[in-house]
């Protein structure tokens, strides 16, 4: 039996797995290629387009596959050479369908307990509970090559959590769900981080990501794009603000010539029903936008700092606008 | 998720030692196995067949102590009882690999702090078991009932032959699991790998019956005869003069040990790492 991995850990503590210059090949293809990153305590977004390496990246800290190069640590421990003792306290809900379809729920995700080390009558007890909080009700009687794509995913995302573990590998989650049952799991994922697991996402929806993780990281082509918390990586230009105002289309006009003049002005998007956006820099603290704002007529809708959506991040890594990390 | 959603709460419980949890498996495969039609009917069939007749033909035919050759003639000749150990071990394996290969569900095993050659060692012992209840433990029963029932007093060698016959039981359990699990290996469909492993039989007792018509030695290469001259090696009784014991004894091993290394190379290829 290895250490537990602390799942409330001391501030000096915030990691709870590095990889350093990971690289793993597939014949001639390489997987993860110096793959390098600190990956900190919390739900954790791994994105990356398809075939980016971030299941590579998943199956590599769990001592899944062999590394070619380079060291990963989970809360200290190498998976390639200690993967049993971190197996205990590590859940993974693959992507793919791995659920046997011949057995009920109940008794899939109890026998897998007891494989994790629970005595039966525990493994029993705590299956129905962890059903029940993914809601799965009687249906866990049923057989699991019955259900339909949402319920097979909350399986798996039972069988990764019975076992109680500190750390939690969720591969593409909502994959192949339906608006609602995303809504769900992302709640479910977003119910499990409040309870101070490390949950790492694995997905290449940056909606979901930016809605329930507080860090991210992006990878490509087996390396490290970018990462960060959430805040910092969206967190648009230092001194740029957006500004919404509406008003007729000639007030409008007479008011962004003005604006562009009093503030430096990058960019001006005509949202239609008579509203325009704004962006701008070295507009101080407002009160000159404000005051040109009444000077011509038009209602000031929002005036905030300027944010970029993850989305943006994104791309933005993509064009080269980031690399090695935040 | 409801008005009051149901909250995650942690587990306090105490786990079990890592090597102790084959027997997660080993149980979990068994109770599935023992549940099933075709295992069921296979073991009727057998019992009834093989060892019923035997057990009364014991009891109440007078004998002065459990013989041999009783015992050689009971388990090794004939082929009946080879017959029914391949069926068995054909319908019990089929799908301990396969299954897991057609469900991708290594990964739910291997995620776990669990080796493969403790995976194996789960699924083995879990057929073993079920062979055993055809092969080792009748058999057994047999030779307490001759015993039970014997008017000699010669004891010490009538446990000798019990002793033999628990070997026997033990060859017959073990000799054709190893091959059924291999081919459960090699596909994702539990029938082709029934089918599968009886053909291979099959194909190796048609091909030792036509060669033994040059050479009768080529009859070793036949599992039923494999199975009966190691009977006869293990009860004592004299083995046909054709039959090189050795040879016996190589092929097999070769028989058990070759497709364990196969499984054993073709799971962990599967998962990698575990």
């Amino acid at each position: 039996m290895g250490p537990r991995i602390a799942p409330d850990p001391p501030k000096d503590d915030s990691i709870i797995l590095t990889a350093r210059d990971v690289t793993v090949r597939f014949g001639p293809v390489i997987a993860l290629n110096g793959f390098t990153a600190d990956i900190p305590r919390g739900v954790i977004g791994l994105l990356g387009p398809n075939g980016a390496g971030k299941s590579t990246f998943i199956k590599a800290s769990l001592g899944l596959i062999p590394r070619d190069g380079g060291a990963i640590s989970v809360g200290g421990l190498d998976p390639q050479t200690q993967s049993l003792r971190i197996r205990d306290d590590i859940g993974y809900m693959p992507e793919h369908d791995c659920l046997i379809p011949t057995v009920s729920a109940v008794e899939l995700v109890s026998y897998l307990a007891q494989i994790s080390g629970m005595g039966r009558r525990d493994a029993m007890q705590r299956s129905h509970e962890v059903l029940d909080f993914v809601g799965i009700g009687e249906e866990r009687y049923r057989l699991v090559k019955s259900y339909s794509t949402g319920m097979k995913q909350k399986v798996k995302i039972a069988q990764a959590i019975v076992h109680d573990p500190a750390l939690l590998f969720l591969d593409e989650p909502t994959s192949g769900m339906d608006p609602n049952g995303r809504e769900e799991m992302l709640d479910l994922v977003r119910r499990i981080g409040a309870t101070g697991k490390t949950i790492i996402v694995s997905s290449h929806i940056l909606q979901e990501v930016e809605r329930v993780c507080e860090h991210a990281i992006i990878i490509s082509d087996g390396r490290l794009v970018r990462d960060g918390k959430m805040g910092a990586l969206m967190a648009g230009e230092e001194g740029l603000f957006s500004i919404t105002v509406r008003g007729d289309a000639k007030d409008l006009e007479r008011f962004a010539r003005a604006f562009g003049e009093a503030c430096g002005l990058v960019s001006k998007t005509d949202e239609g029903s008579r509203q325009i956006v704004l962006s701008a820099r070295g507009c101080g603290d407002g009160k000159r936008v404000f005051a040109l704002a009444k000077e011509h007529g038009v209602q000031v809708r929002s005036y905030i700092p300027d944010k970029m959506s993850l989305e943006d991040v994104f791309l933005q890594a993509f064009q080269g606008g980031g690399s090695g990390g935040h | 998720m409801g008005i009051n959603p149901i909250e995650y709460r942690a587990w306090k419980g105490v786990r079990s030692a890592q090597k102790s949890r084959l027997y997660v498996i080993a149980n979990s495969v068994f109770r599935h196995k023992i549940r099933s039609f075709g295992v069921i009917a296979l073991l009727g069939l057998g019992f009834l067949l093989l060892h019923a007749f035997q057990i009364i033909f014991s009891v109440i035919a007078p004998h002065e102590s459990l013989d041999a050759q009783t015992m050689y003639d009971y388990m090794g000749s004939g082929g009946t009882f080879a017959i029914f150990a391949i069926l068995l071990a054909a319908v019990v394996t089929s799908d301990l690999i396969s299954d897991d290969r057609a469900n991708s569900s290594f990964v739910l095993y291997f995620s776990r702090a669990i080796k493969v050659r403790d995976y194996l060692a789960g699924k083995t012992s879990a057929a073993l078991l079920i062979m055993s209840l055809l092969c080792a433990i009748p058999p057994v029963m047999v030779a307490i009932a001759s015993i039970a029932t014997q008017t000699g007093d010669d004891y010490s060698g009538s446990a000798e032959i019990l002793g033999r016959t628990l070997a026997a039981g033990a060859v017959g359990t073990v000799f054709f699991v190893p091959y059924g699990l291999m081919m459960s290996s090699f596909t994702k469909r539990k029938s082709y790998a029934a089918i599968g492993t009886f053909m291979s039989f099959f194909v190796m007792t048609i091909v030792a019956e036509i060669f033994a018509g040059f050479d009768p030695a080529w009859r070793v290469i036949s599992p039923a005869d494999m199975i009966s001259f190691s009977f006869s090696w293990i009860f004592g009784v004299e083995m046909p003069s054709y039959v090189d014991g050795w040879a016996v004894a190589c092929l097999m091993t070769l028989f058990v040990t070759v497709p364990a290394i196969v499984v054993y190379v073709r799971v962990k290829r599967q998962v990698v790492g575990g």
